[in-house]
């Protein structure tokens, strides 16, 4: 008997793209693979000659800093978007996890015991994950056991988790998170203003997520599974990939890294409100999509979603600098998601089956 | 070769684009932050203020943060890093803001806040607002002169956050009160904003179809007010008050779909901080009395209303 297994196992040949596998790379195919970084450049030269003040480290680690509250989410979308589906909702699932962090600092009151309880900072720093957690569950099992499509399930779990941060509030907002002394709480406010090596500490949890995110889908079976079940969800589950698992736990890990970028937030402001983080999720899909992932699932890693990140917030923060109307800072981001978009098809379009 | 004609272009673009980019500051540089330019208010508060530095010598950049905390907080980070001499704020939350105003001065940059308070005092060199409980009890008074002292009405409330909005509302309380025939049977928070001040007017007209009085916050929830009772056909027996005395309210007084608008001084405090963050870089103090100034509001009536030629300035 032939060998037929060993030559199901071949891997399929990569798709062809319109880079090649050939060892000739013109310089027009060099910036198309590299557009992201490219661009990147472009952007940071053209508003270094626009403003003296652009081009200093602390700008950058300022920018950057701005960065990593949509860049947090967006490495969980890009998880997400490769599982072939989407998350609308972590915008408010970064201010639910705000609103609940304040909630937790200002002391819950337990009337049926007659107390108030005040948790130490890294008890709300995870009961807080866990928040974001649970709605990314929430959306996961109607996403996988309930066939809710993807979009339907993440919009509707988008008003709810804004609708539950704005019944907590009230409106208003939790100002008292710097904690006291005697109740053991100080700490919260570290993460926003802290700086290591004088690298801005939200910053730091942006690059260490991305770093756990980049091991976890390119050297653990989990990343294996994910990119299996986005390019063929079909497939993959015949290959006897757990389909349904990987796709609730990409939703409970975009939650979490949403409840980070939550937490991150309210740190810096010291103030955590409920309509935070409204409309974010767009910001981090045109991250994820400038980053060069396809929509459809299957294609994209975490440096491209990075860089992606890093290109819109210092495109918005030098318009700003400049003193452009904020009006331009959004056509600007809609004009470079089009053409990020155009660009990946550019790439990869010859490759349609 | 195409590539190389693609790069000769960028480059000379970006070279135009330098020379017409950076001004030489002369005095330096002012920063104004307001909350959202659509609204006719938070336009005029940016313009004058815009228009008072460069007259005093100063390069003036207007940024808008729509009540966000976060967006404001990076609008400062980017006044902070185009060394802006002073920072003259329109807060997004009395609390919330706090924050960012402390940053703003561990920089060494002096903020004059306007408009809306900042709950902690010490921190600005000076909060200039308008006289908000003055003025809604003028108009509240006015309002039930027009309505008369009995009936079924309505409140449009301004966000939480905004320490104007409880200011305004318990204002009106404080006078409403007084008339025990007069029934507040509705109350909604539209967020000073005109569409959603149409749609609550239209959900509290469902609920209350005999209300004789709109009370509003603020002139955009109060003309969409207006929109939604003229959609229902009530107009008529409606007396609909406002608060700011935007171009657009004097416009409806003047037609009389609008009874009354109390206006803000905001073009006379908004030129006023300008010109105490002059005297305060210059010589080291504001030249006020206090922190906290509080500008009297002006009652708009038909009478008067005419009296109105530029926005938020009564010429007499």
């Amino acid at each position: 008997m032939t060998d037929r297994t060993q030559q199901l196992a071949v891997p399929a040949r990569p798709a062809k793209s319109i880079i090649g596998t050939g060892k000739s790379m013109s310089l027009a195919r060099l910036l198309l693979e590299g557009r992201a970084f490219f661009a990147l450049l472009v952007i940071i030269a053209v508003f270094s000659l626009m403003s003296p003040h652009y081009f200093s480290g602390a700008n950058f680690l300022t920018m950057a800093s701005h960065v990593a509250i949509f860049g947090l989410p967006a490495i969980g979308m890009l998880l997400v978007i490769l599982n072939g589906g989407i998350d609308l909702s972590v915008g408010s699932t970064l201010g639910l996890a705000g609103v609940c962090a304040g909630y937790m600092m200002q002391g819950i009151n337990l009337e049926a015991l007659g107390v108030v309880l005040y948790l130490p900072v890294w008890a709300v720093a995870i009961l807080t994950l866990v928040v974001g957690a649970l709605v990314g569950l929430v959306n996961g099992v109607l996403i996988a056991w309930c066939r809710v499509p993807a979009f339907v399930a993440t919009l509707g779990s988008l008003y709810v988790a804004r609708g539950i941060a704005l019944l907590m509030t009230n409106g208003l907002t939790y100002n008292k998170l710097s904690g006291s002394e005697t109740l053991g709480n100080t700490g919260f406010d570290w993460l926003g203003f802290n700086r290591i090596f004088n690298v801005p500490v939200g910053v730091l949890i942006l690059g260490v997520t991305a770093l756990v995110c980049g091991y976890l889908l390119s050297r653990t079976s989990f990343g294996r599974w994910l990119y299996a079940s986005g390019g063929n969800e079909r497939a993959a589950e015949l290959s006897g990939v757990p389909v349904k698992h990987v796709k609730i736990s990409v939703y409970v890990l975009s939650g979490i890294c949403a409840a980070m970028a939550g937490l991150v937030l309210s740190s810096q402001l010291t103030s955590s409100g409920p309509t935070a983080g409204t409309t974010y999720e767009l910001t981090a899909i045109a991250a994820v999509v400038i980053g060069g992932a396809a929509l459809t699932g299957g294609r994209g890693n975490v440096r491209g979603t990075l860089l992606g990140a890093f290109v819109i917030g210092f495109l918005s923060d030098g318009l700003v600098i400049i003193g452009v109307s904020a009006y331009w800072q959004t056509v600007f981001t809609g004009a470079v998601i089009v053409l990020a978009v155009l660009l990946n098809t550019l790439q990869y379009g010859r490759s349609r089956r | 070769m195409y590539l190389n004609s693609k790069r000769f272009i960028l480059a000379a673009a970006t070279a135009a684009l330098t020379s017409i980019a950076t001004p030489t500051w002369a005095n330096g540089l002012m920063t104004i932050i307001v909350n959202d330019p659509s609204n006719p208010y938070w336009l005029t508060e940016g313009q004058v203020a815009q228009k008072t530095a460069e007259k005093l010598g100063y390069t003036a950049k207007v940024s808008a943060h729509k009540g966000d905390t976060n967006t404001e907080s990076q609008l400062i980070d980017t006044a902070i890093t185009n060394k802006s001499k002073a920072i003259i704020l329109d807060p997004a939350n009395a609390d919330g803001s706090v924050g960012s105003v402390k940053k703003a001065i561990a920089a060494h940059i002096p903020v004059f806040i306007i408009n809306a308070e900042l709950n902690q005092s010490g921190l600005a060199k000076a909060q200039l607002v308008s006289n908000n409980a003055q003025g809604a009890a003028l108009g509240a008074q006015q309002w039930v002169q027009q309505l008369g002292e009995a009936g079924d009405y309505v409140e449009l409330k301004g966000p939480p956050s905004d320490n104007n909005a409880a200011t305004r509302a318990n204002g009106f309380e404080t006078v409403l009160s007084q008339y025990p025939d007069l029934k507040k049977t509705g109350t909604e928070v539209a967020n000073w904003d005109r569409t959603q001040g149409y749609n609550k007017m239209q959900s509290l007209l469902q609920a209350n179809p005999n209300v004789k009085g709109v009370i509003s916050g603020n002139d955009e929830m109060a003309l969409g007010a207006i929109a939604a009772l003229k959609e229902a056909g009530k107009l008529k027996q409606v007396t609909v008050g406002g608060f700011d005395g935007s171009p657009d309210a004097v416009d409806a007084v003047k037609d009389g779909t609008l009874a009354y608008t109390v206006m803000q001084p905001v073009a006379t405090f908004a030129a006023k901080a300008v010109e105490q963050a002059d005297t305060f870089l210059k010589t080291g103090k504001t030249g006020a009395s206090s922190e906290k100034q509080l500008f009297d509001c002006v009652l708009i009536t038909k009478d008067n209303a005419a009296k109105i030629k530029l926005p938020f300035m009564l010429s007499d």
